[in-house]
């Protein structure tokens, strides 16, 4: 077998695959937000140019600050809630105590749920007058009077938020695990006959060698938090009034529930561009990260 | 097994003579909801039975699915001849062009009669005065009663106009025994308009005009509902399955819902029960009402114009059956409801009878989602206190006006 065409062959072949399933659905998709699209078009490739019609629109639709707002409270607050429990728990089964590893197997049951499942459990769980978080917190006294966790505009982006973290904790426990045993232990032995305290061993060992798997973590919850979709419509489905609607959801809204599938599109190009931003200031700052 | 056996027979016999009559029966596709007790499977295999010349094949399709399958279809020319769509949906297609115009086939047939079928749903299968398609059946919202409650309140009847909905709402609101005053759902999807379009109704208002003094002022009764805990906050995020839930469970005095709770209340509910006309805004004021269900419509790319139109006939012929083997209520004021041998449902069906005469149909419009979105937005900013009740309803109005003028 000649080695180089084989190599070529096996490039094309993965170039085609990409380009195939990933490229020619997202140039289709940017194509569509600059063009008018109606029920007897949807099926075609050359429709009507809108030029930036779609966009002006979008920008122009009453909730639009409210949805962006509420993305960046999201993912910011998704990704900081599973990365800093997720670090928790992965440091405290790294202790290594008997059962450790069995417990923190059964931990991984969250990850292997079905969002919509999440969704309906937590529905469940953050009901109003019949919820269980409600019925605990009634009973043990915190509370007087039930909260209404979907129903509070003040509450029901969070309410959101409280299931996918205990969603993607899970995962992030388990890449940082990985990280956190792949540390050699006499690095820590070292340390410790130097006098280091815990917390200057967590300092000056531990972060330092997890950086690249904390940058893998943190960038993998970013793309998993901005497809978060299930959550939301098995929880609040975008309400009371927009208040725990996000960019995802509102892109999916506007496709399949207003069948208005250039707008959709356009939500889910700026989505796109937002995301591109975030992965390009996440690159450079590893890069500078490397060379300090 | 004999009698299986004499079915093959005269099967075979059929569709010998069939074939010997015609080379190749039509065959005619037909997308539904597998939903109604089967009802649509039902009808059509029959209508397959009896024609010879037909060959009918039923595709199920999930109620979230109905309407972008259906865009797809269309798109790509490959619609099927006949359908049953959500009557707010309905529109979508018929305005474009998508559906069959079957108003002269319509004036010719000795089975439909327009004037059989109550106003509200009839109104959801015309576009530009033609006729689209034929109401499927119908169902409307009334108020539900628990009169074990009302009577331990000292409530004879139930309320009539808005104030008295209101102060019995506050005589019956119970927080030590966990008993709301009412219980109903301001969704923020179709289920909220649903609800909420025929306050705005009554008072006077339309689809077309949210923000007038009428609308505000149904607004604020809902609010008032909520500041002052009459009704679950949760009201903004139940429908409307579970909210009847919590008046069957009694921890709510009232709630407003339709005839599809029925049954079930009749089985869960552990109290005496009754059913009442929504209260208008002052008495002997404007009635009205939410309209619900499905219209059958033939598409227009049909290449059997005149068999699917026969099994459309069909269909409306066998309307009577339509309550005691589907438990759906016709959309025509002249077929009397059989008693179902429950006193309380049948006096219950009879309300809502009375409050379909008001039913009123959402749109219609091509772009009725878009006018809904804009409606229970501005109900539920207003109800959580976000904007005032004149504001949010200006929003939707300038929404609205721009769907509209667009």
């Amino acid at each position: 077998m000649d080695g180089i065409g084989f190599d070529i062959a096996l490039a094309t072949l993965s170039l085609a695959f990409l380009l195939a399933l990933a490229g020619v659905p997202l140039l289709y998709n940017v194509l569509m937000s600059f063009q008018q699209v109606d029920m007897f078009s949807l099926g075609s490739l050359i429709r009507p140019w809108a030029g930036l019609d779609n966009y002006r629109a979008i920008l122009a639709q009453p909730e639009f600050g409210l949805v962006m707002r509420n993305t960046a409270i999201f993912v910011i607050g998704s990704i900081t809630g599973q990365f800093v429990l997720g670090f928790g728990l992965a440091l405290y089964f790294n202790q290594n105590f008997p059962g450790s590893s069995t417990i923190r197997g059964l931990f991984l049951v969250s990850w292997v749920m079905p969002g919509l499942v999440v969704g309906a459990i937590w529905s469940f769980i953050l009901a109003g007058d019949f919820g269980v978080l409600n019925a605990l917190l009634q009973m043990t006294g915190i509370i007087d009077e039930p909260i209404f966790w979907k129903s509070n505009p003040a509450l029901s982006l969070y309410a959101v938020i409280i299931a996918n973290i205990w969603l993607g904790l899970a995962f992030n426990m388990l890449l940082l695990s990985v990280g956190l045993a792949s540390i050699p232990r006499d690095l820590y032995e070292a340390a410790e006959l130097d006098g280091a305290t815990r917390w200057q061993r967590f300092y000056t060992i531990t972060l330092p060698m997890m950086r690249s798997t904390i940058g893998a973590v943190l960038s993998l919850g970013l793309i998993g938090t901005m497809q978060q979709f299930d959550l939301f419509p098995a929880i609040t489905e975008g309400g009371p009034a927009n208040t725990s609607n996000v960019a995802q959801f509102w892109a999916w809204q506007m496709s399949f529930k207003l069948y208005d599938f250039a707008k959709g599109a356009t939500i889910s190009v700026m989505m796109l561009v937002l995301v591109l931003i975030a992965s390009v200031v996440y690159v450079r700052s590893t890069r500078s990260e490397v060379r300090g | 097994m004999k009698r299986t056996f004499a079915a093959l027979a005269v099967m075979c016999t059929v569709s010998t003579l069939a074939l010997a009559a015609q080379a190749e029966p039509v065959k005619l596709t037909i997308w539904g909801l597998d939903g109604d007790n089967g009802l649509i499977p039902t009808l059509a295999s029959e209508f397959d039975a009896q024609n010879d010349d037909v060959v009918v094949e039923f595709r199920a399709v999930a109620f979230d699915d109905l309407v972008n399958e259906t865009l797809k279809a269309v798109a790509t020319g490959n619609a099927p001849d006949m359908i049953s769509l959500d009557n707010p949906d309905f529109a979508l297609f018929s305005s474009r062009g998508a559906m069959l115009d079957i108003t002269d086939r319509v004036a010719a047939s000795s089975v439909i009669k327009p004037d059989q079928f109550y106003p509200g749903p009839w109104a959801s299968v015309m576009w530009d005065g033609k006729i689209y398609g034929v109401p499927k059946a119908t169902n409307t919202i009334a108020l539900f009663y628990n009169k074990d409650l009302f009577a331990k309140a000292g409530i004879t009847n139930p309320p009539e106009t808005w104030d008295e909905l209101l102060e019995d709402a506050r005589k019956l609101n119970d927080p030590a025994n966990n008993v709301y005053g009412l219980t109903w759902s301001a969704r923020g999807n179709e289920e909220g308009t649903f609800q909420f379009l025929p306050w705005i109704q009554m008072a006077g208002g339309s689809w077309k005009q949210v923000n007038g003094e009428g609308s505000v002022r149904a607004l604020d009764l809902w609010k008032t509902m909520l500041d002052e805990k009459l009704g679950s906050q949760d009201v903004l995020s139940q429908g409307q399955w579970d909210s009847t839930g919590t008046f069957n469970a009694g921890n709510a005095a009232m709630a407003i819902s339709g005839p599809w709770e029925i049954n079930r209340m009749a089985t869960d509910a552990k109290f005496d029960w009754g059913v009442a006309l929504l209260p208008t805004e002052t008495a002997g004021g404007i009635r009205s009402s939410a309209m619900g269900d499905f219209n059958w419509g033939i598409f227009a790319s049909t290449p059997h114009p005149d068999e699917s139109f026969r099994m459309l006939e069909y269909f409306v012929s066998q309307s009577d059956r339509l309550f005691p083997e589907f438990s759906n209520i016709p959309a025509r004021n002249d077929i009397p409801l059989p008693s179902t041998g429950d006193a309380r449902k049948d006096a219950a069906l009879k309300v809502f009878q009375e409050q379909l005469n008001y039913a009123q149909p959402r749109g219609p419009s091509p772009d009725w989602q878009k006018i809904s979105k804009a409606i229970y937005d501005a109900m539920q900013s207003a109800l959580t206190g976000q904007m005032s009740a004149q504001d949010a309803l200006n929003q939707a109005q300038t929404t609205i006006d721009g769907i509209l003028n667009g």
